[in-house]
Formats: structure tokens, sequence, C-alpha cells
């Protein structure tokens, strides 16, 4: 067979998480916050898609909160949007050789490279995603929408403890971005606020659980809104 | 299995998903090195009498290996030793894998030779899968010396940004050159006779590049 083959099935790999959201929302961070959360409690590892250094993959590495092997960055040739979601090979085999090198793995946790806000996934490459907006790119961002703030499977409106440096209205901003989301999880983080930080583990947790059980179905917030067909369910194209 | 012509395209067409995108065939290395625009077709041309000559010479050796049902080892180790750079070689294998990850998943039997490699380079596989898909050598190395051209010129559109119509004529005018590396390295018989020319000011920029912490292309 193939070396890059792998016996294993859906359920029984590890579980990928997409990061996403535009530069400097605070992707790395949330990532960082998330090892530094659970690595005690998870097998993790991390793959980075930087645009134009391999600064992100570096201050993870910096920042201890992993074993540096664990660590691995993809170049995106200027297009991280092709990267994550019209061809992903690049990302799949980093994704299979760290699953290949620690057998042991719970979560890969995979950090696109900040690009605009129709970004997202190909649910191919990953079971599910977080997108991440904050409240410094301004309270109307949430309001816009696009497909990863509106159906990306968590939103993360993060540093919310800036809100009062940049005069923005979190409870608003949030308001808005659940509205967007009809109903779907959107967790307002500072890392200063514990409760905030809790809420986001247990999203995490509770989706790798689902994803154990088989129950996580990969979907894919779209480059566009789902649209209807008389009598039919909503899909994508 | 499909018309040869056809899967030939298929090899050569930049939305085949093995991460093409990701390369510049040492152009980003080049241009940080101080090659501008207007030496993107002689840094082209020397591509095409260096570089490509070893890589469609490896590819037609490996196709003949394959349909004589002879080992691929010394295919790759006769690459490896033309190849001076060790970031040429990294940058080669990990295409080589997205190409035979893609490949195994269509076609199973038609990268079983490579089954005996580790990681092997790009255009062992390559000779590989053409000897499976039924493409002949001249077609081959035709793929080979025209994806290199593109590859180039994709990567130019993203650092030294012109005009695309500038940039496909640049891909026009060396297409003679293409040709000649077919006329050059279709007749490979052997691992011996793969040619061994290498460019050694590219193979630097290839190193250097590999060292940066700025960079859009992987090599």
């Amino acid at each position: 067979m193939p070396e890059h083959h792998y016996p294993h099935d859906h359920v029984h790999r590890p579980l990928r998480l997409g990061v996403c959201g535009p530069v400097g929302t605070g992707k790395s961070s949330l990532i960082a916050l998330l090892c530094r959360e659970l690595s005690t409690r998870l097998s993790l590892a991390v793959v980075t898609n930087d645009i134009y250094t391999d600064e992100d993959a570096r201050f993870l590495r910096s920042a201890g909160v992993l074993a540096e092997d664990r660590i691995r960055a993809v170049e995106t040739g200027a297009c991280p949007h092709t990267a994550i979601r019209d061809d992903i090979s690049a990302n799949l085999m980093e994704v299979e050789a760290l699953e290949h090198d620690y057998p042991d793995l719970d979560v890969v946790l995979l950090e696109s490279g900040g690009d605009n806000l129709t970004a997202t996934f190909s649910p191919a490459l990953v079971d599910a995603q977080v997108f991440v907006l904050d409240v410094a790119g301004g309270g109307d961002v949430a309001r816009k929408g696009g497909p990863g703030i509106e159906r990306a499977d968590l939103l993360v409106v993060n540093k919310t403890d800036l809100a009062p440096y940049v005069g923005v209205d979190v409870a608003r901003m949030r308001a808005d971005a659940v509205a967007a989301r009809e109903g779907r999880p959107v967790v307002a983080l500072s890392r200063h606020d514990r409760e905030s930080i809790d809420a986001l583990l247990d999203w995490v947790l509770s989706v790798r659980s689902a994803h154990g059980h088989g129950d996580l179905v990969p979907v894919d917030p779209g480059p566009m809104a789902p649209h209807f067909h008389a009598g039919e369910h909503a899909h994508h194209h | 299995m499909a018309d040869a012509d056809l899967l030939a395209l298929l090899l050569a067409d930049a939305r085949l998903p093995v991460a093409g995108h990701t390369q510049s065939g040492t152009l980003e290395g080049a241009v940080m090195a101080g090659l501008g625009a207007t030496d993107v077709p002689s840094y082209l041309q020397a591509r095409l009498v260096g570089v490509t000559r070893v890589e469609a010479g490896t590819a037609v050796a490996a196709r003949r290996a394959v349909l004589d049902d002879e080992p691929l080892a010394p295919v790759e180790t006769a690459w490896a030793a033309r190849t001076v750079t060790p970031a040429v070689r990294t940058a080669s294998r990990t295409q080589a894998r997205a190409l035979r990850r893609l490949c195994g998943r269509l076609w199973p039997d038609v990268v079983r030779p490579l089954d005996p490699l580790s990681s092997p380079g790009r255009a062992v596989v390559l000779g590989a899968v053409a000897a499976g898909l039924g493409l002949g050598a001249e077609a081959l190395a035709r793929v080979v010396a025209y994806d290199d051209v593109q590859t180039v010129c994709a990567a130019s559109l993203k650092l030294l940004p012109l005009d695309p119509t500038v940039v496909t004529g640049w891909v026009v005018d060396a297409l003679p050159g293409v040709e000649e590396v077919v006329a050059a390295t279709a007749g490979v018989k052997s691992p011996s006779e793969i040619p061994a020319v290498a460019a050694p000011q590219i193979e630097v920029w290839a190193q250097a590049h590999a060292r940066t912490t700025r960079r859009l292309f992987r090599a």
C-alpha cells in the first residue's frame, strides 16, 4: 500500500479542528490557549498556514505549550484560501504525517493563514471549524456576516477585554453574531475572563466527544449562503 | 484507461490537487537575491538546460524501469546524486508525496512499483505513474519541462506582478526549449544516462531560500 494510507476510519482518527478568520484577530493566541488548557488532558498537534512567514509556528513553539515537533508549518504560495479549501493536499499531508508520528493524538488543530471574511475550511480537511473575529476589528463586522461568521461551527468574538478602548459594545456585537448565526454557538472570549475560556473548552470537548461517537458530520460553511428549492431542505452548492 | 494524451494534460494541469501553488521553481529565492522581471525568461532558459533535464531524464528512466520490471531505487539514487541541494530534494519529495497520494487513490496499481521506496523524488513518481497510465517517453518529458516553465511563470505573477499576457508570452517563447528537453531526454534508457547537469546558482538560491523565515512559497 502507499505509505500514506492509514487503516483507521473517520471516527478512530483524531478530531481535526480548524481555526480561521481575518489577520490579527487572535487565531494563534487562541490555539496557544487551547494547547495550554488542554495539553495535560489530550494529546495535541498543530498545523499552521502562514502567509508570509513561519511566524505563527515560531510563536507557538516559543510559547512552549507543545513539543516543537508537534507544531508544523505549511507554506501556501500566497494562496491561504486555496490551501484550506480547493487544494488541501499540503495540509492533509502534514496532518497525516502528524497522525502517523503521534498515534496517540486526540486533536489536530489547523490554523488558517489570516485571510478575508470568505475564507473557510473544506470539510474534507477539518471535522469542525472555529471562525475568529475580534472586537478591535469593529463592532459591525459580526452583523456584516459571511460564510464563516454565519455558519462556522463556532464563532469566537475575541479580545472582549479591549472593548472599552475601541468603543465597541460587546453585548451588542454578540447579539448581532447570534442573530446572524441563527442559533449556532458564539463565545465572547477574553483570555482574562475564566468563564469565557471555560465556555470555549466545553465547546471543544463536546465536539471531540461527538466526533468520537461518530455523531459529528463535517459541514461546509460555504462560500455562499445556502439556498432553498421549493419543498426541499437547505443545501449547499 | 483513458487516452494517454488526455492523461498527460491532466498531469500537467495546475488544477491537479498536488499543492502546485506552493512551489515557485526557486524563483522566490532568485528574486530574493535580486533577480528582476526582465530576467525571468533567461531564468526559464537556464532551468531548461539544467535542472529540468535532470528531472525529465529521471522521469523517463523511471518509466523505462517500470516497463522493464527493473527496480526504481537506482533511478532514485541517480536523481539524488544529480540534485545537489538538500532543499531541492526535500521540496521534490514533498511534491512527490502529494502526487503519489493522489495517484494511489485514483489508480492503486499504477503506484505499486513505488512501494519499495519510502520518499522518492517527484520525477521518479511521475515516471512510474506515466508507465502505468500509458504515457510515452516524449509526452512524459514534455509534461515535466512544461510544468517547470508554468510553475516559474505562475509564481512570477505573484512575486513580480505584470500583465499576465506578457508572462504567457514567456511561456510560449520557452516552448522550443521545452522541445529541446524532450529531444535530449526521451531516449534515456538507464539511470546512468540521466543528464548530470546542475545550475549551481539556482541550487545556492534554493538552499538560502529554505533558511529564510519570510517566504510565500515552499521552494
